[in-house]
């Protein structure tokens, strides 16, 4: 068996663990918030019958391991339960909303690659010049303030001052796209319509962008710094004194041992986008999963809120994956360790 | 009589920090003839490896350094060379070992590619099959017995002294002129050191490369150095013939270097005569190597 396939299927393992607790946490946390979801549900005139009927069919009656076992066994079969606050099964929800969010966010994690990388290696290999003041300065300024703030000054900037984006949403109404995946970003090119994709990326680039600052700068000055320092091993000195072209050591010799310890924070950014989402989806209208986990959170409806966070970890767990098993493409040491073991 | 493969004459270097210039090299000289090995022999910060960076022209990139006096390379002036041409000497013509082989090897690449790399340097667009068996041939000559195992590896896998030999086998594969060796093995323990210095040793002499050898271990350089200098603090303070420096050291530091070499049989460590104001004397060259005579 390959290494790396040994890897997956081990951090698969763990994977599963870890979910299993999270729900097990995020069940009995919904429990303990103060106040009746039946009675939330049904509103102050309900009669109490009505709200014991209902306490009745969600189990909530039952013992906490009782109630427990039963969403396992409903979990298996895919379902969720359903939402009180939308009056739809759970997934239907999270299959409506999770796409917008997840593109949001992928959209925002490919421009922190694409934006924060180039510009740390930069930074690196002029290091000391100007280019490299104006590079760390620049990135300091987006770690220094929270999504949702560059997401109000992007958009007075941008949306409203200078009108060159698109104010709120996901697409522009005149638009219909039937929807196969969620992702318009997909849907739109499904449908052979580029006008309409070229609308959904015009509409996707400033939330993406104000969501991405802060890790655009995280990266650029985490690969600037684990750079600098790779450029101080004696091997760099190798590859100098054998005369291999400065180009070359840069990406071959320098970026590649650096981007081992930067990928995983990397990674843990990315994935802390799903949170600060929520913020910048609340801004821009942008109707996504965060936006839907604060609202059933508030009206207290367990099987959303258990759904939601439930999905939002599977996600964060698949980024942390994706992230190991990149780590250890580019680590020797980890992809030979894995044989030994 | 041909030109020596290195000629150095009055380096001087110094970097410069907010308190001015401080002064590293304060105008050294020193030659080595096709196939010679020379040592430049002083304690750590004398100025040994500053001296072999400069000729590999690896200093001349940092803004702070001030480099004076002229480094000649098979006869051209290095300085008279464009950037281009010069760089284009680093790993062909000239090659370096260091101090600590595992460390100067990138641990995330395996041997071969490294190896590839360095053969790319005389032979661009190398293929990897032609690579792999000039490879393999270098590392026959440096006494490795499984080579495609250790082509396959990464410098973490191989053992110190393997990796030494690796190193070795690299610097010396496009048959450079000069072999630049800073300290090599000092990382190692003292049996892999002399193995492996003992197989440096009989390659260059097989190939007839000129060595600049840079060291703090005199046993080692009375061992495998034709002729010695001892720097200290950026001068060279007495040059000779390794024999004869050894048998009769004139300058005031070389005889505390000599005497500070603690001894098999006991005795503690060797009290210095350390009276730093003497070791300033000016130079000793011994007569019958004086650096005129030889390259008249």
């Amino acid at each position: 068996m390959s290494p790396l396939i040994r890897l997956l299927a081990k951090r698969l393992g763990t994977s599963v663990i870890v979910l299993i607790g999270v729900s097990l946490l995020i069940f009995a946390i919904a429990r303990v918030i103060p106040g009746d979801p039946a009675r939330i549900a049904l509103g102050p005139n309900a009669t109490t019958e009505a709200v014991a009927a209902l306490r009745g069919k969600l189990h909530l009656d039952a013992p906490f391991l009782t109630q427990y076992g039963y969403f396992i066994a409903d979990l298996f079969r895919g379902d969720l339960g359903l939402s009180l606050y939308t009056n739809r099964p759970v997934m239907a929800d999270i299959a409506q909303f999770l796409p917008a969010t997840l593109e949001l966010v992928i959209v925002s994690g490919i421009m922190m690659v694409a934006i924060g990388l180039p510009l740390g290696i930069l930074s690196a290999r002029r290091r000391g010049s100007w280019v490299d003041h104006t590079v760390r300065l620049v990135t300091l300024l987006g770690v220094s303030a929270p999504a949702f703030v560059w997401a109000v000054v992007l958009m007075l900037c941008f949306s409203y001052f200078i009108k060159i984006f698109p104010i709120a949403g996901r697409i522009s109404d005149t638009f219909s796209i039937p929807s196969v995946t969620g992702f318009l970003l997909v849907d739109t090119l499904l449908a052979g319509d580029i006008k309409a994709f070229g609308n959904a990326v015009w509409h996707v680039i400033l939330p993406a962008f104000a969501l991405a600052l802060s890790g655009i700068g995280q990266a650029a000055r985490l690969v600037r710094s684990n750079m600098v320092e790779t450029y101080d091993k004696p091997y760099i000195e190798m590859a100098e004194a054998y005369g291999f072209p400065e180009k070359r050591i840069a990406r071959r010799y320098a970026l590649r041992p650096s981007l081992i310890p930067s990928l995983t924070i990397i990674g843990l950014d990315f994935a802390a986008m799903l949170g600060s989402a929520f913020l910048v989806e609340a801004v821009y209208a942008w109707p996504g999963l965060s936006r839907y986990g604060v609202a059933v959170i508030l009206r207290k409806d367990l099987n959303a809120i258990v759904g939601t966070v439930l999905v939002i970890s599977a996600v964060f767990l698949i980024v942390n994956l994706i992230v190991d098993l990149l780590v250890s493409i580019l680590n020797p040491r980890i992809r030979l360790s894995q044989r030994a073991s | 009589m041909t030109a020596p493969t290195l000629k150095i004459e009055n380096l001087k270097l110094g970097f410069k920090n907010w308190a001015g210039v401080s002064n590293v090299l304060h105008g050294i000289s020193l030659h080595i003839k096709k196939g010679e090995r020379v040592a430049l022999v002083g304690e750590s910060g004398s100025g040994k490896s500053v001296t072999a960076r400069i000729v590999l022209g690896m200093l001349q990139q940092l803004k702070t350094a001030r480099i004076s006096g002229s480094v000649e390379f098979e006869g051209i002036n290095l300085e008279t060379l464009k950037p281009a041409s010069r760089h284009a000497l680093r790993g062909t013509r000239m090659s370096m070992i260091f101090q600590d082989p595992t460390s100067s090897l990138n641990p995330v690449y395996t041997i071969f590619a490294l190896f590839k790399e360095v053969l790319a340097r005389a032979e661009p667009g190398i293929t990897s099959e032609r690579a792999r068996q000039r490879a393999i041939e270098a590392l026959a000559d440096v006494a490795i017995n499984e080579p495609e195992r250790v082509l396959d590896s990464y410098s973490f896998q191989l053992s110190g002294g393997m990796n030494q030999r690796v190193m070795i086998a690299m610097a010396l594969a496009n048959n450079p002129a000069l072999l630049l060796a800073d300290e090599p093995g000092t990382a190692l323990d003292v049996t892999v050191q002399a193995q492996t210095l003992k197989l440096m040793s009989e390659l260059v002499e097989k190939h007839q490369t000129s060595v600049l050898f840079i060291s703090h271990n005199l046993g080692v350089v009375r061992e495998f150095a034709d002729r010695v200098y001892v720097i200290y603090k950026g001068n060279i303070v007495e040059q000779g013939a390794t024999a004869e420096l050894f048998a009769n050291p004139q300058h005031p530091y070389t005889r505390a270097l000599l005497s500070a070499v603690p001894r098999i049989t006991g005795g503690g460590i060797p009290d210095l005569d350390d009276d730093p104001g003497q070791f300033l004397a000016p130079l000793v060259a011994h007569p019958s190597y004086s650096e005129k005579e030889r390259l008249a």
